[in-house]
């Protein structure tokens, strides 16, 4: 069970309250037509799937409807970070 | 035939008799008591017969771990069978049934027949046995023989609901250990809940005799207690914890209990910062000659039944011990008035103190003796008892109390993945290694002492919170030592020494599981079924495995145990259901017409919305309804309750570029007033939904969704709204619901929607093919989209929902002379397919890009990006041997939906094929017709193809897929 705090409504939401979106900070290029066939796969496709921490983003569906971005530890479960989705995550990422 | 109730004593309400049936025997009970106490008091004996070898059973012990007494019951709010006696509070007017034994667990003529064959049936005797012709032959018997109760069918009207909830500390377990806990986190301000799975806070404070503090231990208890709530805590009682997951979230189930009984059930969904794990043990048996006989209960059973209950096991206790507590129960039986016990214990010298005390109470004091054989076939009547140099005494007695050791109640740790380790000191397994911000306090940890109890609970709290309190005291009366382990009776015959009593696993059955290597305790588990019965193994595991680790010559600690799972005790499949069952299942959607749907016959299917498949006024069978009105639509009018379309409203000054991102056609053209048809997709090619679009006007556009995915686009749009172009000024509104849609279809539809008032022109120039018009119809404000889903001219007339059923019924009272009728889904597709227009979900699949269904003109045309425009030119989207939709007719019989093409040359199978059937009908215009996706399909128009379907072979030939009015004259009259 996933317990995260809505950046934007600050209730405390349950995971059936919430909607997960998969990786965070995925970049769609601007110009897609100028991007590569491995560029745009890559894109599509390509995730990190990490042992450890984890971006992604969440949305408080039950909520408020706003989507936000979550550190969090995939072995544990444990979120150790929230932030709206205007803000760059300082937990995990590329190394 | 031994319990009875003593005349003082107990935490029973005395004032408040209660009666209740077992086996429709009328009996007497008091509020405080659980079903087994009551039964134990009314002197029941054999309370059942045993799983496999029906040998008579009786209560086992006070609560969750009792293995024998498990009841079928009825309360003022429903039937079960297979309940746990001690884990049913005893209300009046409840009616209690032994579910084993036939016909009665005294008399059990299946008994007769086990005492014969149970030496065959030892471990593995099914896999042995009935192997040969096959189970099933055997299947029915057995069943009846073995199972505990059946249900009766009914659906009862306990209340179930789920609560979920956080916490920084969750306490489970409110006996000393957990009190001390919560005592020592008054004033720290942590939010903290309390959970018990008894009735009242207190635990084994509630039955012992113990002080804390200058006073008695359940007037600390109740202090503590409310001094606990009176701050705001939580008291969760009645309620079990039953198991524990990843990031410390627990689920608990929460009995409702009111004076009929059980009200119902609430699960909770928890998750805790910090977790105090104070869960207690249970006793262990010891395991003997005949262990199983009516009257052997737990000694710590033997005082909670005296102590909270005021019941007595029987008038001459016998107590089989091989640790210290074996002392206590003598000295409380003693102090209860009854004669004192006789104790049987293993070890040679005990402590000094607890002997003399004994002694001076009344028992006789055997050392270095053990139990080798009980007489009594249906209660016991006698133990033999063997001292150390063989020499053997009968002891008369009609109760037996059995004190092996104590074990921890480490499930929820291990739950967790804690590994139990096994501890020589009190010979059972405990969790050293805990989860993080997890703390253990009281006899989970091996404690044994009461003073030692309190003071883990208050450490483990000040380790959250220090509030400095002080540590509660106790003065140790009596310490309880170490434990002389004895796995198995040195003499007795292993055949009837009985170490599961739920699946009556024997100590032979292990020693046999041992020669036929069977020797890792889950294979031992699932060969002998040892611990795996309803008690989950509360009270045999221990002594299982360490009867195997003996017959394998490795300690114990080297067996180890086997996995604990959730749950930690039963959970009703109707509780976890909750209200997804029967009409909660899934909520019914009722269009806003719906009571005239049913007015007029409408045979209802579930497509998210209640929705009519066909109508009754319309035919009396199904496929002449749906002729009825296919016809009614191509030659006259139709109505349909289109209400379920999606409608989202895109609005704000970037509007339209927002929306030309995610349709597949080019809408920067769109004029005010105008439709347009289109498709979308997700970034990778594949087409999710279909529909038109209405330009309201340049800041505000109508989409039109499928049904099915109303919603879904409408998150889609806010998704990329949101978190890709937050910088775009627009608003989304999904509007499904506030607007009825009521689609008029047919030659004469033009003739119905003027018979409607409209306060705007219809005419055909007015108001031509893929136009929208808003305006007043009957008087209420509507929105018009002339579209056409079934090649006819068509209307789809918006009006708000309040307005939708009397717009039905005055299309349907005005368009009676035109000779309309009311078109259900069925007819709806079937007019679709014969103008090949794509049924989403049907005609399209996880994998086709709009390519793939002749929109590539349409791609190729639009200059801008949309969402799924780059993947479209990816290598496997471009590669030529693509899937792509076309139509087919047969060629020598009726094409059915879901036929496999097969590819090429192939006229049987199996074989490679290259497609299949999406959609398929019979059209009363065009005869059998369909759709199907064919690989390269578009460029083989005019080929035939064989199709698999149902174990034949027919044939077919790819066409173009309309086959009613290719022209498309219809669409524009």
């Amino acid at each position: 069970m996933i317990v995260i705090t809505c950046p934007y409504c600050q209730e405390i939401r349950h995971e059936e309250e919430l909607t997960y979106g998969g990786e965070a900070e995925i970049i769609r290029p601007l110009e897609p037509e100028k991007a590569s066939d491995d560029e745009w796969t890559e894109y599509l496709y390509f995730r990190t799937n990490p042992k450890g921490v984890h971006q992604e983003q969440w949305c408080c569906s039950g909520g408020c409807g706003q989507w936000f971005k979550v550190a969090r530890d995939t072995v544990s479960h444990e979120v150790l970070e929230v932030t709206t989705f205007n803000m760059k995550l300082k937990t995990g990422g590329p190394a | 035939m031994s319990g009875f109730r003593l005349e003082n004593g107990g935490r029973i309400d005395r004032s408040h008799p209660f009666r209740f049936t077992y086996n429709g025997r009328s009996l007497s009970g008091f509020a405080g008591d659980t079903l087994a106490s009551a039964l134990l008091a009314n002197g029941s004996g054999i309370i059942g017969r045993s799983f496999k070898y029906h040998r008579p059973r009786g209560i086992y012990a006070a609560g969750v771990e009792d293995p024998n007494a498990m009841l079928a019951v009825r309360d003022a709010h429903g039937y079960e069978p297979g309940l746990r006696a001690g884990q049913v509070a005893l209300v009046d007017g409840l009616e209690a049934k032994s579910v084993t034994g036939w016909p009665s667990p005294d008399f059990d003529l299946v008994a007769s027949f086990t005492r014969f064959a149970a030496p065959f049936m030892t471990a593995g005797f099914y896999y042995k046995t009935l192997k040969w012709p096959n189970w099933s032959w055997y299947e029915e018997a057995i069943r009846k023989a073995a199972g505990f109760g059946l249900p009766d069918g009914a659906v009862d009207g306990r209340l179930r609901e789920y609560r979920h909830a956080t916490c920084d500390v969750l306490v489970i377990g409110a006996g000393p250990a957990g009190l001390a806990a919560v005592r020592a986190l008054k004033g720290s301000g942590r939010d903290v809940v309390l959970v018990d799975h008894a009735n009242a806070a207190g635990g084994a404070l509630r039955w012992e005799d113990a002080d804390v503090d200058g006073q008695s231990g359940m007037d600390w208890a109740d202090g503590v207690v409310s001094d606990f709530t009176a701050e705001g805590g939580t008291l969760l009682l009645n309620t079990f914890v039953t198991g524990a997951y990843e990031g410390n979230f627990f689920t608990m189930v929460e009995s409702l209990v009111d004076e009929g009984g059980l009200k119902g059930e609430r699960i909770w969904k928890l998750k805790a910062e910090h977790v105090i794990l104070a869960t207690g043990s249970v006793d262990r048996p010891l395991v003997y000659q005949n262990n199983d006989r009516p009257g052997t209960l737990l000694s710590s059973s033997v005082r909670q039944f005296i102590g909270e209950y005021g019941v007595a096991a029987g008038q001459q206790l016998v107590i089989f011990t091989n640790n210290d507590s074996g002392y206590l129960t003598a000295l409380k039986v003693a102090r209860a008035g009854l004669s004192a016990p006789h104790i049987i214990d293993t070890r040679q010298a005990p402590s000094e103190a607890h002997v003399e005390a004994a002694r001076a109470a009344g028992s006789r004091v055997h050392l270095g003796a053990h139990v080798s054989n009980v007489t009594g076939g249906k209660h016991v009547k006698a133990v033999a008892v063997s001292g150390e140099s063989g020499q053997q005494v009968s002891l008369p007695c009609d109760a037996i109390a059995l004190a092996g050791g104590s074990t921890p109640v480490v499930h929820l740790a291990a739950h967790r993945g804690s590994k139990p380790v096994y501890d020589e000191a009190s010979a059972s397994f405990v969790c050293p290694t805990l989860p993080r911000r997890w703390y253990s306090a009281g006899a989970v940890t091996g404690a044994r002492n009461l003073a030692e109890v309190l003071a883990q609970g208050h450490e483990a709290a000040q380790t959250i919170a220090n509030t400095g309190a002080d540590v509660p005291q106790s003065e140790v009366m009596l310490g309880m030592g170490g434990v002389a382990a004895m796995w198995q009776a040195p003499t007795g015959n292993p055949k009837n020494m009985f170490v599961d009593l739920q699946n009556d696993v024997k100590a032979s059955d292990i020693k046999l599981a041992a020669r036929e290597n069977y020797v890792s305790v889950e294979h031992l588990k699932r060969y002998t079924t040892l611990g795996m019965g309803t008690d989950q193994g509360r009270t045999s595991n221990i002594n299982g495995l360490a009867i195997m680790a003996d017959a394998t010559g490795r300690d114990i600690g080297v067996v180890g145990t086997t996995t604990f799972r959730p749950p930690y005790t039963a959970t009703r499949m109707g509780a976890i259901a909750h209200h997804r069952q029967m009409d909660g299942y899934a909520p019914r959607r009722l269009m806003p017409a719906h009571q005239d749907h049913v007015a007029h016959g409408a045979k209802f299917e579930d497509f998210g919305w209640q929705r009519p498949d066909w109508y009754g006024c319309n035919g009396t069978d199904r496929e002449a309804a749906i002729k009825v009105e296919m016809k009614a639509v191509r030659g006259a009018v139709g109505v349909f309750d289109a209400s379920p379309l999606g409608k989202i409203e895109v609005a704000g000054p970037d509007a339209r570029a927002f929306i030309n991102k995610f349709y597949v056609s080019n809408l920067t053209t769109l004029k005010t007033g105008r439709v347009r048809y289109s498709v979308m997709c997700h970034d990778d090619g594949i087409i999710f939904d279909d529909g038109v679009v209405a330009c309201i006007d340049d800041n505000l556009f109508l989409a039109g969704p499928t049904s099915g995915n109303a919603e879904s686009v409408a998150a889609w749009f806010e998704r990329w709204r949101q978190t890709e172009w937050p910088d775009m000024q627009v608003a989304i509104a999904p509007v499904t619901s506030n607007w009825a849609a009521i689609a008029l279809a047919g030659p004469k539809a033009r003739d119905l929607l003027a018979k409607l008032s409209p306060d705007f022109d219809i005419s055909k120039d007015a108001f031509p093919h893929m136009h929208y018009r808003e305006g007043n119809i009957a008087g209420v404000p509507a929105r018009v989209a002339r579209v056409s889903f079934t090649g006819e001219l068509q209307y789809e007339v918006s009006v708000p929902a309040r307005y939708g059923q009397a717009l039905m019924q005055a299309a349907m009272r005005e368009g009676d002379a035109m000779g309309a009728k009311r078109i259900g889904m069925e007819a709806w597709l079937r007019l679709r397919l014969e103008k090949g227009y794509l049924h989403l979900g049907s005609d399209t699949n996880g994998r086709t890009t709009p390519l793939d269904i002749g929109m590539g003109g349409v791609v190729a045309k639009k200059q801008a990006d949309f969402l799924g425009k780059r993947a479209l030119s990816l290598p496997y989207n471009a590669s030529g041997r693509r899937e792509e939709l076309v139509g087919l007719k047969p060629i020598d019989a009726p094409i059915q939906i879901g036929g496999r093409i097969l590819a090429d040359g192939y006229d049987s199978v199996p074989c490679p094929t290259i497609g299949n059937v999406t959609s398929a009908c019979d059209s009363p215009d065009a005869g059998n017709i369909a759709m199907a996706l064919i690989e390269r399909g578009a460029s083989r128009i005019g080929e035939r193809v064989n199709i698999y379907a149902e174990g034949s072979i027919s044939e077919a030939k790819i066409c173009v897929p309309v086959f009613v009015d290719p022209k498309n004259e219809r669409l524009h009259v």
